[in-house]
This record gives C-alpha cells, sequence and structure tokens, in this order.
C-alpha cells in the first residue's frame, strides 16, 4: 500500500476521468499528461513504465512466443510491489486469455494444449471449450456479450466491449485509491482506454468516409478528381 | 516513581497543543496540495480552494485552548487526569485533522469538476470537524472535575 496522500497535487491537477468519454475534445494530451506526470517518483516512474508496456498490445510481436510472454508477464509481476497494480496486470491478462479461446475457437481451432494463456482459468477454459462461455458467467459476466459480438462479426463493437469490460475493472480498483499512486497508475490506464477509443472512433469515421466518399463518386464516373485522380 | 507520574501530568497538558499542531499541519499540507493541483486544471475559483485548504487549521486552536483549561500545578493527585485527557483528547485531534484534510481534498478535486457541488462536497468535512468539536468540549467539562 503506498502512501494515501502522495500524489494529491498530481492528482487534483488531472481533470476527471470520465469527462475522458464525453467530452468533444480530448480534456488532455499525452504530453500534457508526461508533463503532470514528471511529479512521480523514479522508482514510480519505472513501476508506470513497467505497467503500461505489460498491458500495452504495441510491447508484444505477433510472432512472440506465448510461453516467453507468460514468463516475462510472471517476472515483472514481481518488480511491482502494489497488489492492486498486480492485480489489475493480472485481470486484464485473464481478460485477454478469455478473449483469445474466443476468437481460436470462432476460428474453429480445437481446445489448446500446454502453454496457451495467462490465469487461473486456463485449465478451466480448455475443460469447457465447448460452452459458449466456457461455464465463466459468474466470474466474466460480460464474456457471453463478447461472444455474441464475436459470433456477429462485429469488431468494432467487440473491441468498444472489450474496452467498457477494462474501464470496469480500472474504476472498481479506483474506488479505494484515491491519492495515492496507484490512483495515478489507474488515471494513466483509463488515458490509454480514452486513446484507444478515440482511435477506434476516428478508424471507424475515416471508414465511413471513405465508403460513403466511393459510393457517391460511382454515380459520376467521368469526374476529374484534384491531383488528376479519377 | 511521583517524578514520572508529574511527568505524565505535563505531557498530557501539552499534548492536545503538539497533537493538535501535527493535526493541522498535515490537513492544511493535504488540502493545499489539492489546491494547488486543481489551481492548474481551473480557469478561477482559486480563493475557495486556498480557503478550504485552512479548514484542518481549527484543531490546533482547539489544542490551545485545551491545554490552557488543563494547565495547572502538576501533582500526584491530578497527574493521571490531565494526562489521560490531555493525550485522548490530542490523539482524536490529530485524526480529526489528517481525515479532514483528505475530505477536503477530495471536496476540491470533485468541485473542481463541478462547481456546483462546491458546498455538498463540503459536507464530509464540516461533519469531521463535528467530532473534533465534540473531543474539544467534552475534554473540558470534564477537566472541570480535576483537582487543581
Amino acid at each position: 500500500m503506498s502512501d494515501p496522500d502522495l500524489y494529491t497535487a498530481l492528482v487534483a491537477s488531472l481533470p476527471s476521468s470520465e469527462r475522458l468519454f464525453f467530452a468533444k475534445q480530448p480534456p488532455l494530451s499525452r504530453l500534457r499528461l508526461n508533463k503532470r506526470l514528471a511529479a512521480l517518483s523514479s522508482d514510480d516512474a519505472r513501476t508506470l513504465a513497467l505497467v503500461e508496456r505489460l498491458l500495452s498490445w504495441a510491447e508484444y510481436g505477433m510472432a512472440d512466443d506465448i510461453g516467453v510472454v507468460i514468463a516475462r508477464t510472471r517476472i515483472a509481476l514481481r518488480d511491482i510491489a502494489q497488489p492492486t497494480l498486480r492485480a489489475i496486470v493480472k485481470e486484464r491478462m485473464e481478460l485477454r486469455t478469455a478473449i483469445a479461446a474466443l476468437r481460436m475457437r470462432q476460428r474453429g481451432d480445437s481446445a489448446p494444449t500446454g502453454i496457451w494463456g495467462y490465469g487461473r482459468w486456463t485449465k478451466h477454459i480448455v475443460g469447457n471449450w465447448a460452452d459458449p462461455t466456457f461455464r465463466l458467467d459468474a466470474s466474466m459476466p460480460w464474456l457471453r456479450q463478447a461472444q455474441v459480438l464475436m459470433a456477429r462479426k462485429d469488431p468494432l463493437e467487440l473491441e468498444r466491449h472489450i474496452l467498457d469490460v477494462t474501464f470496469q475493472q480500472l474504476q472498481r480498483h479506483a474506488a479505494r485509491h484515491q491519492f495515492d499512486f496507484e490512483a495515478v497508475v489507474i488515471y494513466v490506464l483509463k488515458w490509454n482506454i480514452f486513446d484507444r477509443w478515440a482511435q477506434s472512433n476516428s478508424e471507424a469515421a475515416a471508414r465511413r468516409f471513405s465508403d460513403l466518399s466511393l459510393d457517391a463518386l460511382r454515380d459520376f464516373p467521368d469526374l476529374i478528381l484534384e491531383g488528376g485522380a479519377q | 516513581m511521583t517524578e514520572f507520574v508529574i511527568a505524565l501530568g505535563w505531557l498530557g497538558i501539552f499534548a492536545p497543543m503538539a497533537l493538535g499542531a501535527v493535526a493541522s499541519s498535515i490537513g492544511c499540507s493535504i488540502a493545499g496540495q489539492a489546491s494547488i493541483g486543481a489551481m492548474l486544471e481551473t480557469e478561477g475559483g482559486y480563493g475557495r480552494f486556498v480557503g478550504i485548504s485552512a479548514f484542518p487549521s481549527t484543531f490546533v486552536i482547539y489544542g490551545i485552548v485545551i491545554m490552557f483549561t488543563l494547565n495547572r500545578d502538576v501533582t500526584a493527585q491530578n497527574a493521571g487526569g490531565l494526562f489521560g485527557i490531555g493525550l485522548l483528547a490530542g490523539i482524536a485531534l490529530l485524526y480529526c485533522g489528517i481525515w479532514q484534510g483528505r475530505a477536503c481534498a477530495a471536496a476540491i478535486n470533485a468541485s473542481k469538476e463541478k462547481p456546483e457541488i462546491f458546498g455538498l462536497a463540503l459536507a464530509p468535512a464540516a461533519i469531521i470537524e463535528g467530532f473534533g468539536v465534540f473531543a474539544f468540549v467534552f475534554a473540558l467539562v470534564v477537566s472541570a472535575g480535576i483537582p487543581a
């Protein structure tokens, strides 16, 4: 448990995490967030970077061996002293394991063998491979909706659903941390969710715009666009 | 042994003042840090934030009043009473001050986003103040029974 009042000024200087999702303009850029995070001690800054690295998809390559990834996670978890942060990382890895299992089954794979995921549910999932939610309704009630969205082949809604679940997990932990280091890390992780949320929105908007443009231009096959493109 | 009992009596006389000062300094520091942070994020209303930060300063005043009320020639007969009342009143003030500081910090953090809840957000801090006043008033009442 960190000093409960260690980062009072830092937390108070950040816009509320709820506002991140409702604002028309992002209330806090990563640049400004990083400036505020300069108030962290060097040890805490290192822990924050470690947690972000563990949870960032950008840090994982498609060709990474799952055994190596899990071993790396376990080693990194040993360096995180705060039980809340360890719990957050474990929950996120278990969420990813469950989603990975859904994807594998959707692809038509049979139950995986050997080391294939992280956390306490891996054996349980393999043992209940045929069940739509791997009989995890009680511990992962969000899995049913995820399974429906995956079956419907709606990746954008699925992504939002996962982000929503992740946000709720963080909210649950945030209730016990007001001004300590854990509160700062939880805020940054929420900011990352907001960032991905905003990106998924802008990507969807760009796709929609492109589709509409192509539809509209189809009626004018002889139209010469600026720059000579047709 | 008598000297030790008398020393405890003196400790009891000064404890509410010392612990009250610690309470106020920690409480004001916590709330003050929150107000500084909130000033970075808001465009105005800074005076309100600074005003709330000073809320926990009342505990040192209560401590001073209790100290003067308890202050008398310490004897083996009255040292126990002075020690018990002074120390426990001081501990009560200490906790009230620290937690009021945290309550004020939370109020500042919330009201920077929603200025309309400013008054309501102060309710927990006011309730904690009430508990501090209980400790203060009843320390005065009970101290009347300690032999001079």
